[in-house]
């Protein structure tokens, strides 16, 4: 479908059908059932105890809409006897985790979009890695107090009814629920008060998009746009029922602006990753087609192989085979985010931003990213290095690399910060492939330097700079003149 | 004046039975008080082997071990106030005396485990019955202050209609879910997983018997 050239019109309807087909209409979605949905006959009950026991969230969920519009405890914590984690609790079924499914029995939409997405598989995606890392340099420990805190947990419900405390508390974002649904609403909303303003806040990414991986919310905060974000959040209109870009605030954008937000025509989505174009936390980035199935499940796939046919069943990361409904091709996924610039910027100016942005990161890719990972391909290949990942200093090299400071390095470019992109970023970046990781690849290779190391330089062609050892500059304080 | 005489059907080996009669009863009773006093002592319940699991958890709650020495045992608890309630609970009781010699072999960590859902789901139900009266020897609704700031409030308040064991279960023994939301299988596959089982021995030592 995407060979046929069509105007830009057409283009334009076909994203819109496609936004349509995969998330909410341009304002907030209304909770469409009938009020008789909610307002569980022993909800009175809870509130009258827990106003004592635990005045804390008591008191949050009556400063929230929920409370404004009557939903109480049992609306969202009821379960049924089989489910399992459903426990007995002052003569009502209930369980302590809400999930998203249990959202979902109201805010259908949101739970449609979630699912799938990034945020809702944050966890699946790591699960088969993480013992790696956080077990073998860490310990078990580790993975309860930190990533499971981010990326979610795999909640195990132990056979007395109570939650593995190695598991639980958790509201990690792509924490596997006990009823089979990924992710958790209170990551972003908070528990008892779930306040929509908290959310678009951009303080409300940060204990996960921070840290050396990616400082999302340092990145933004030095950017011009989290400049302006400061200087006239009391313009944000954070409260609003409805909080469309360009229509209900101008002053600044954050991240649920960008990422998930209503702006202008393009509707609000709760994927959180469907407007990104490049997979940027990866060894090499890539250009990501957005696979739709029938079933409403998604899946990330690398634009390097053709996007599949609506209809065709394809395999997925679980085993399971889905059947393809739609495919969002990295343009489209371009097009609508360049739909929430163009509220503010000129189209111009966009499609120069998104140049210099994709330039940063295919320079990464081609002169650091591919070439590193050739080089350790060889050094594994040959038996140089072990398999265990970790066991050799220039694994943790290779590892910072691309997981770090190529990470930060890519993430600074796509948001702004000049610092994160050079200094925090593409600098260390260059500064540990020559000083560090390529004379730890020569060490392993030994004899194979030449073959393993040299030659992928030689072929990459971006480090001929390096055969040119009298090239003096001022910039160490030598000028030229001062070495004859 | 006339003299004190005993009716005519008071005769001598009827006021021989009497006194006999009356220390027998005297004794009988002192007995039951005696019996009933050591059958619900820690030292006699735990004598089964099968009951060291319940003590050992009980051993780790504030029922056994309290800042001010008051200490509950298995009877406190366990057995009906007044002797005749008492003696009554011990002869219903007899019949897990004779599960402990017939039965499961209790004794047997795993065994225990398997089956110690539906005892606690039989002692509830004991509790329940009986509008949780054991607790009620040593507790005070009205008395009752806690350490948080709204225990008090909590009892006085939201009690309308509920006994002791409604909330306050799973305080002493190892915790067992609510028969409601009771899994069995679920159960089963954590007792294998501590004991280091192979799935499915559960169920095979359940139907054993």
């Amino acid at each position: 479908m995407c060979a046929i050239p069509v105007s830009t019109r057409l283009r334009f309807v076909i994203l819109c059908a496609l936004s349509l087909s995969i998330a909410v209409p341009a304002v907030a979605d209304k909770v469409k059932l009938d009020p008789s949905n909610w307002g569980h006959e022993a909800g009175s009950a809870c509130v009258s105890c827990h106003t004592k026991a635990s005045s804390g969230l008591a008191q949050q969920w009556q400063d929230s809409a929920h409370a404004a519009a009557g939903v109480n405890c049992m609306d969202c914590h009821r379960a049924e006897r089989a489910e399992v984690d459903a426990i007995e609790h002052e003569g009502q079924v209930i369980a302590t985790i809400v999930s998203p499914k249990d959202c979902g029995r109201c805010h259908t939409k949101e739970f449609e979009e979630q699912q799938g997405s990034v945020h809702a598989e944050a966890y699946s995606i790591i699960e088969d890695r993480l013992p790696a890392l956080a077990h073998n340099v860490g310990g078990t420990a580790m993975q309860a107090a930190s990533c499971d805190q981010c990326h979610g947990s795999r909640v195990k419900v132990r056979g007395d009814g109570t939650l593995d405390p190695a598991t639980w508390p958790n509201s990690g974002i792509g924490r596997i629920n006990p009823d089979g649904s990924k992710g958790s609403c209170s990551s972003c909303h908070g528990r008892h008060r779930f306040s929509k303003a908290q959310a678009r806040e951009p303080e409300a990414c940060v204990r996960c998009h921070s840290g050396p991986d990616s400082p999302d919310k340092e990145i933004f905060e030095a950017s011009k746009h989290g400049m302006i974000y400061v200087a006239h959040r009391d313009e944000m209109n954070l409260d609003a029922a409805e909080w469309v870009a360009g229509r209900d605030y101008t002053a600044a954008p954050t991240c649920v602006t960008c990422h998930m937000g209503a702006a202008g025509k393009l509707p609000s989505t709760h994927d959180v990753g469907l407007r990104n174009v490049w997979s940027l936390n990866t060894p090499v980035s890539k250009r990501q087609l957005l696979v739709i199935f029938e079933d409403g499940r998604k899946m990330e796939l690398s634009s390097d192989q053709p996007a599949p046919r609506r209809g065709t069943e394809m395999a997925r990361a679980d085993g399971t085979i889905g059947i393809v409904k739609a495919v969002a091709t990295p343009e489209r996924r371009r097009q609508a985010m360049s739909l929430v610039c163009v509220e503010c910027h000129g189209k111009g100016f966009t499609e120069g931003f998104m140049r210099q942005f994709d330039a940063v990161v295919e320079l990464y890719n081609t002169k650091f990213g591919e070439p590193a990972r050739t080089i350790m391909a060889g050094l594994y290949e040959r038996g140089l290095l072990t398999p265990t990942a970790f066991d050799e200093p220039i694994e943790f090299t290779y590892w910072e690399l691309w997981h770090d400071e190529g990470a930060r390095g890519r993430h600074g470019a796509s948001m702004m910060s000049p610092n994160h992109a050079w200094w925090e970023g593409m600098y260390l970046v260059g500064r540990n492939f020559y000083a560090r990781f390529l004379p730890e690849a020569r060490a392993a290779a030994g004899e194979h330097a030449d073959e393993l190391v040299e030659a992928v330089l030689r072929a990459n062609g971006q480090h001929a700079w390096l055969d040119q050892p009298d090239q003096m500059s001022s910039i160490l304080g030598f000028a030229p003149q001062e070495a004859e | 004046m006339g003299r004190l005489r005993a009716p005519l059907f008071i005769t001598r080996h009827v006021l021989i039975a009497l006194v006999v009669g009356g220390v027998g009863g005297v004794l009988f009773m002192a007995f039951l008080i005696e019996f009933d006093h050591y059958t619900s002592s820690n030292a006699f319940c735990t004598t089964c082997h099968s009951m060291t699991y319940a003590d050992e958890t009980y051993r780790q709650t504030v029922h056994y071990d309290s800042a001010s020495g008051v200490r509950a045992s298995c009877g406190d608890c366990h057995v009906s106030e007044g002797v005749f309630a008492a003696t009554w609970d011990h002869a219903v009781g007899s019949k897990d005396l004779f599960k402990q010699l017939f039965g499961p072999d209790y004794d047997d960590p795993v065994i225990n485990a398997l089956h110690l859902p539906e005892a606690a789901f039989a002692a509830r139900k004991w509790f329940k019955a009986r509008d949780s009266a054991t607790c009620m020897r040593c507790h005070t609704l009205e008395a009752i202050q806690g350490k948080r700031a709204d225990t008090a409030a909590i009892h006085r308040e939201e009690t309308d209609g509920k006994s002791c064991i409604d909330c306050h279960y799973n305080l002493v023994h190892r915790k067992v879910p609510d028969e409601s939301t009771f899994k069995r299988e679920a159960w089963n596959r954590m007792v294998e997983e501590e004991f280091g089982l192979e799935p499915g021995t559960a169920e095979r030592l359940m139907s054993a018997h």
